[in-house]
């Protein structure tokens, strides 16, 4: 008898969830707002409830673990799974209507738009969450290396055998190449700008080391001032008493150079999700408005650069078109 | 008495003759499921790639279809001379300074301390190497010339790992020479370091190959030195001066990262699996061969 009333109550509440869900002001709304912007309502993640599925770019995934564990740390007790498969395989699968977000490192394609519209029977929402600059280092030590165009970027890493072969002003001095690894997105994207992206020139170049651990690579790189190599902004920024990064064409990779996007190797990090799924999940409603508010405390700490404040109030606004009534 | 006692039935007795065999058997069976893994495996990769072009090919780079292990294998063999000429020869002298000029008491201090180094994690070696001996390198030999990851640094450090297997296995050749021996040469006039080298080395010839080429094939499998202190690219040369990649450091950096089953990069790494299986099984056939061929029997 006991259990019957439990079960009742249960399925009471599981009919009033799925009716607020589906109507009705969002359940974990707070009056104090963490937005800078003062655009988006205030969340209390100990009032969020249900788990959110997100895929994608690894890239993204250091950026979105380390606001997961803010969300977690204010409260949130649900389950967010963040799978690191690349871009390609996350859009894949929200074309397929598997996920609750995607995350990428480069913009949704026409093609992909197109099926996530079909699977969720709603229009995909872009949101702007950072930008990696990716960095080319070579050691402090070097003397000669400051700037390097693309062309130039393309004979380091491929056929040059000598540092003279690129620049003839530079020593004549071999190369020493530390790259990551062909498992590594990082890899990926590098061969896809600058060779684009066969694989061929940069893996028969003489004197190449390659390592999944860009503790690797630093070391290499910043034991000789004829090494030069290549990763996420990231581990530039935790050594950069004992390696120097590049400036391509000019640029050198900083906050103004990733704002205006003149640094080539910089690229937007996106998240994306339908407006039905903010609706009918307010759990991903509320991550996305914590994940907006609180982004910029994280991002540097996590090695990339904030979005620029427009493309911020942007996405903040396409949440607050998505879920107008709700808050 | 003794008779019915041959004919009675012990159980107990059955129970560990079964658990004696399980034992056996188990590692038999290991070892031929090694065998069938590494064949099956390897045999999906020479169905792609010839056998002739794997191992005369000069460049190993399987994701662009480059399948010559000769910079791999050069590695390998240049790691481990490097280590044999550090541990040869003070294995040798360590193991004649115990078993011939030692007085008893220093022997039993100082053998079980050069077994304690046997003990150590050659994680912890390779580390040594990458943190300690390489700046040594550079300092005495120049940064340019030494790369941070190059292959003399880590076959110093693999030829102390296996200096005291060598100077075990030798010292136990050379006590094995009976004493009667000795004491002839005493009796002939024979000066100590005489009786040493003469006599019984030579008369100890087949442990010593033995502990030799044992020696070898342990420099040969070794892995955590040269993953973290030789380099983590094929590059072919001998210059030891180099980064260079050894068979066993580019499995341990393969299949690190996740590689997808069924491709040719996986399957590659089995066939070096079975060189190297193949490299460790024939010299130690070797060795025991000689030892059977210059055995002195007393």
């Amino acid at each position: 008898m006991k259990r019957s009333i439990a079960l009742t109550a249960l399925v009471l509440t599981a009919a009033f969830a799925v009716a607020q869900s589906s109507a009705g002001k969002f359940p974990w709304l707070d009056k104090m707002s963490d937005d800078p912007d003062k655009m988006l309502p205030g969340v209390d993640p100990t009032k969020v409830t249900g788990n959110i599925v997100t895929s994608g770019s690894s890239t993204v995934f250091p950026l979105s673990e380390a606001v997961t564990e803010l969300f977690v740390k204010e409260g949130y007790t649900g389950q967010i799974s963040i799978d690191s498969i690349g871009s390609g395989g996350g859009l894949e699968r929200f074309g397929k209507g598997e996920l609750d977000v995607a995350n990428a490192s480069r913009g949704i394609k026409a093609s992909e738009i197109e099926k996530a519209t079909a699977s969720y029977g709603s229009d995909p929402i872009e949101i702007r969450v950072g930008t990696d600059a990716l960095a080319v280092c070579v050691s402090s030590k070097n003397t000669f290396a400051k700037d390097v165009t693309k062309e130039e970027l393309a004979k380091i890493f491929s056929d040059a055998v000598y540092w003279s072969d690129v620049r003839a002003s530079w020593p004549k001095k071999e190369i020493k190449r530390y790259i990551p690894g062909t498992d590594s997105g990082t890899f990926d994207y590098f061969t896809e700008e600058i060779f684009k992206k066969k694989k061929e020139p940069i893996l028969g170049a003489k004197n190449l080391q390659m390592s999944e651990d860009d503790n690797v690579l630093v070391q290499g790189i910043s034991g000789s001032e004829y090494a030069v190599g290549f990763f996420g902004y990231a581990y530039f920024n935790e050594n950069k008493s004992r390696l120097k990064a590049l400036s391509i064409g000019g640029v050198v990779p900083n906050q103004e150079s990733v704002d205006k996007a003149t640094y080539p190797l910089a690229r937007p990090l996106f998240m994306y999700v339908t407006g039905k799924t903010l609706n009918d999940k307010p759990q991903v409603a509320a991550f996305i408005n914590f994940y907006l508010s609180n982004v910029n405390r994280v991002i540097k700490r996590v090695g990339y650069f904030p979005a620029p404040a427009a493309d911020l109030k942007k996405a903040k606004q396409a949440w607050l078109d998505a879920t107008k009534g709700r808050y | 008495m003794g008779t019915a006692l041959a004919g009675k039935k012990r159980p107990g007795e059955m129970m560990v003759q079964l658990f004696l065999l399980f034992a056996a058997g188990v590692s038999v069976l290991t070892t031929l499921g090694i065998v069938v893994t590494l064949g099956k495996e390897s045999f999906l990769f020479f169905r792609e790639v010839s056998p002739i072009e794997f191992l005369t090919a000069r460049k190993w780079q399987p994701q662009i279809e480059e399948f010559g292990i000769l910079p791999l294998f050069t590695a390998t063999v240049v790691t481990s001379l490097i280590a044999m000429m550090i541990a040869l020869p003070a294995g040798l002298a360590s193991a004649v300074w115990l078993s011939e000029y030692a007085p008893e008491k220093a022997r039993s201090v100082i053998k079980p301390i050069l077994e304690i180094l046997a003990g150590i994690p050659s994680v912890v070696y390779g580390f040594f190497a990458l943190q300690s001996v390489t700046p040594a390198l550079r300092n005495v030999f120049g940064g340019e010339r030494v790369d941070v990851y190059n292959t003399m640094s880590a076959g110093i450090v693999m030829g102390v790992l296996i200096l005291p297997l060598i100077s075990s296995m030798c010292e136990d050749a050379l006590s094995s020479v009976p004493h009667s021996m000795r004491e002839g040469a005493y009796a002939l006039g024979a000066t100590k370091i005489e009786v040493s080298l003469n006599i019984v080395m030579p008369a100890a010839f087949s442990g010593l190959a033995a502990a030799f080429i044992v020696g070898f094939s342990r420099a040969i499998g070794e892995t955590m030195i040269v993953a973290l202190a030789a380099g983590a690219g094929p590059n072919l040369t001998l210059n030891p001066f180099r980064a260079a990649e050894t068979m066993t450091g580019h499995i341990v950096r393969i299949s690190g990262g996740d590689l997808s089953y069924d491709s040719i990069d996986y399957n590659s790494l089995f066939a070096i699996g079975l060189l190297l299986f193949l490299i460790t099984l024939g010299l130690n056939m070797l060795s025991s061969r000689l030892v059977r061929k210059y055995r002195e029997v007393y």
